[in-house]
């Protein structure tokens, strides 16, 4: 099986600080997989690295066989990496549906000029747009707000929006930060059964953090875990989910701990 | 068939907006063709002294809309624009008069002027921004006027450089033609821009630089293309004002005039073109509406011995700091119940906000 993403001994220091060292995550064709660990072990710089927003010192990142290290962000995401951002990268003052315009960015048939100087191509370009972002807000049930600003909606609908958002990019490998924060149980459930639909029917493969445990156990495949900017362990989740480590890291208490503990601690995080 | 898959489309309920009606939609038209018919008519008779002054504030408008790309889209202050619009005015008579080009020649070469040199600017704005970029453009524009401004091949010194009217648009009345004619134009690139993806871009940037790259947005690319646009904008104004004056001299172009230009923007109401385009108009013709009331006038010539065209950057500020203050939205706030109308939506004073806490 070829991986869509591989990365190997990527490190990077902020100062005196060394975020990541020596990471190495594969990511197969077709998986989601788990990025879990604990709060400033380095998941958000990852990812940051992995779109460029983040320059590591060591290391590659190597997407679909090409060395993509070098690329500036947007080159990157044209190439098919979408992602999304743990505090909402969604753009305040454009509505739902115009945020799923600028998503398309790299998709649209029309160069500046026949942008702003209102070429027939772009006139007929950008009603593709529009039906193209319609049917991806009704594919995520959020078609009636399509019209609406993003100022007043609940958190954990922006999330939902975000990656309605993420998904009119087009993309094939899809990064997604914290995609269950702010939602209810029932909510982080129909996001995975969401998530695995996507899969079948877009082909997409995933690349997530999460907290919210039992939606990684739903529907990784295979997980990895940060802390103190190393991986910890990886795995399958059943077997991550009982290694002693990764509840001490989570619990920073002994080796030894209880598994009740460490689904008290999952619960509390979600 | 078709009603059933329409009541299963998640979509019709949202499609469900209320529109109005053919009834509707005329009227709205013919309300809207109210103030265009009275400027239309007013425009084909109106006096010399008066076809002038339409002519400066159309001209005032498209340096208003020039400024909204760099103020309103990108959210960064220039306090330059006058070295912009005064070099662009400067190269246009100097085409026409030194080459013997026709005017439309140096029309092309007022805009290419404006762009090159407000793309140099937007280079700078790669790397800086906020009060230290305001600061550079000041800069700029200070530099230019005390440099290129003083150079007597392009200028002739104090006497100026003649800036002929091409034959057709000779008359103080078609020049005003002329001059709306640039405003239509340049109006639908900036609506064009604004539906297309190269305004979108612009405003994600603004919004946050970070997501903007996570869409595809090549950053560079956008920063530069809309002080590029602003540029091309101000060199066209700074054609048809040379024309207008038929003389091009370099005090038409001091620093007060990019003040009172980011005032007007602001007081129209950043970001939305029909409110800059009133509000640009509004201080263009500041002076002349002093006139319109006599005691005022009176007042401000004899008792004060000040020229009303001097008044406009005491209100400006005034109104500016109203606008900050107490009306956000500027005169676009103040007149979108009726914009909104005739765009199609039922007339109401208070829109429904979606907000979150209130």
């Amino acid at each position: 099986m070829s991986a869509v993403l591989e990365i190997t001994g990527t490190g990077i220091r902020f100062g005196g600080l060394v975020a990541l060292k020596d990471i190495n995550v594969k990511v197969p064709e077709w998986e989601i997989v788990g990025l879990i660990g604990p709060n400033g072990a380095g998941k958000t710089t990852l990812f940051n690295c992995i779109t460029g927003l983040s320059k590591p010192g060591t290391g590659k990142i190597v997407y679909r066989g090409r060395d993509v290290s070098g690329l500036p962000t947007h080159r990157r995401v044209a190439l098919g990496i979408g992602r999304t951002f743990q505090n909402i990268g969604l753009v305040r003052g454009l509505s739902v549906l115009e945020n799923c315009l600028v998503a398309q960015h790299a998709r649209v048939g029309y160069g500046t000029l026949g942008g702003i100087l209102g070429s027939p191509k772009s006139f007929s370009e950008e009603r593709r747009l529009k039906r193209n972002a319609r049917e991806v807000l009704d594919f995520f049930e959020l078609g009636q707000l399509a019209n609406s600003q993003l100022e007043g909606l609940p958190y954990g609908t922006l999330k939902l929006v975000e990656i309605a958002t993420v998904m009119a990019t087009d993309p094939d490998l899809v990064l997604l930060d914290e995609p269950s924060s702010g939602m209810g149980p029932d909510e982080a459930h129909a996001l995975g059964e969401r998530l695995l639909d996507l899969r079948r029917t877009l082909n997409i493969t995933v690349l997530m953090i999460e907290h919210h445990v039992p939606l990684v156990v739903d529907v990784c495949d295979y997980v990895y875990v940060l802390n103190f900017g190393r991986v910890l362990t990886e795995g399958k989740p059943g077997q991550v989910q009982n290694h002693p480590e990764v509840v001490a890291a989570y619990l920073g208490g002994e080796v030894e701990g209880h598994v009740e503990h460490r689904e008290e601690a999952a619960d509390a995080t979600a | 068939m078709a009603t059933a898959t329409g009541a299963l489309d998640p979509s019709a309920a949202r499609r469900a907006v209320w529109r109005p009606g053919l009834a509707g939609w005329l009227a709205r038209l013919a309300i809207a063709a109210v103030p265009v018919g009275l400027l239309a008519r007013f425009m084909a008779t109106a006096s010399n002294v008066w076809a002038q002054r339409i002519s400066l504030a159309l001209i005032y408008a498209i340096i208003g809309l020039s400024l909204n790309i760099v103020l309103g889209y990108t959210g960064q202050v220039s306090l330059g624009h006058h070295a912009f619009v005064g070099l662009s005015a400067f190269v246009s008579a100097y085409v026409v008069t030194e080459h013997q080009q026709s005017f439309w020649v140096g029309l092309i070469a007022a805009v290419l002027v404006g762009a090159v040199s407000a793309g140099v600017l937007g280079l700078v704005a790669l790397r800086i921004k906020g009060l230290y970029l305001s600061l550079i453009t000041l800069t700029y524009g200070f530099v230019a006027v005390n440099s290129l401004f003083e150079i007597p091949a392009l200028t002739r010194g104090g006497a100026g450089m003649p800036a002929p009217r091409p034959a057709l648009f000779a008359g103080n009345r078609a020049f005003a033609f002329l001059c709306l004619l640039a405003l239509v134009v340049v109006a639908f690139v900036d609506w064009r821009l604004l539906r297309s993806k190269v305004g979108r871009a612009i405003l994600s940037i603004k919004h946050s630089e970070a997501v903007a790259a996570s869409y595809a947005i090549n950053l560079t690319f956008y920063k530069v293309i809309a002080f590029v646009l602003s540029g091309a904008f101000a060199g066209l104004a700074g054609a048809l004002f040379a024309a207008r004056n038929s003389t091009v001299v370099a005090t038409d172009f001091q620093f007060q005039s990019a003040l009172l230009w980011v005032l007007m923007v602001v007081v129209g109401g950043l970001g939305n073109r029909l409110g800059v385009i009133i509000g640009s108009a509004f201080f263009a013709l500041f002076p002349v509406l002093i006139g319109l009331v006599e005691p005022l006038e009176h007042y401000i010539a004899n008792s004060l011995n000040r020229d009303p065209e001097e008044f406009s950057l005491v209100i400006g500020p005034l109104l500016a700091l109203m606008t900050i203050i107490q009306f956000p939205g500027g005169i676009a706030e103040q007149i979108s119940p009726i914009t909104r109308w005739l765009g199609g939506a039922r007339f109401t004073l208070h829109p429904e906000q979606k907000r979150g806490t209130t």
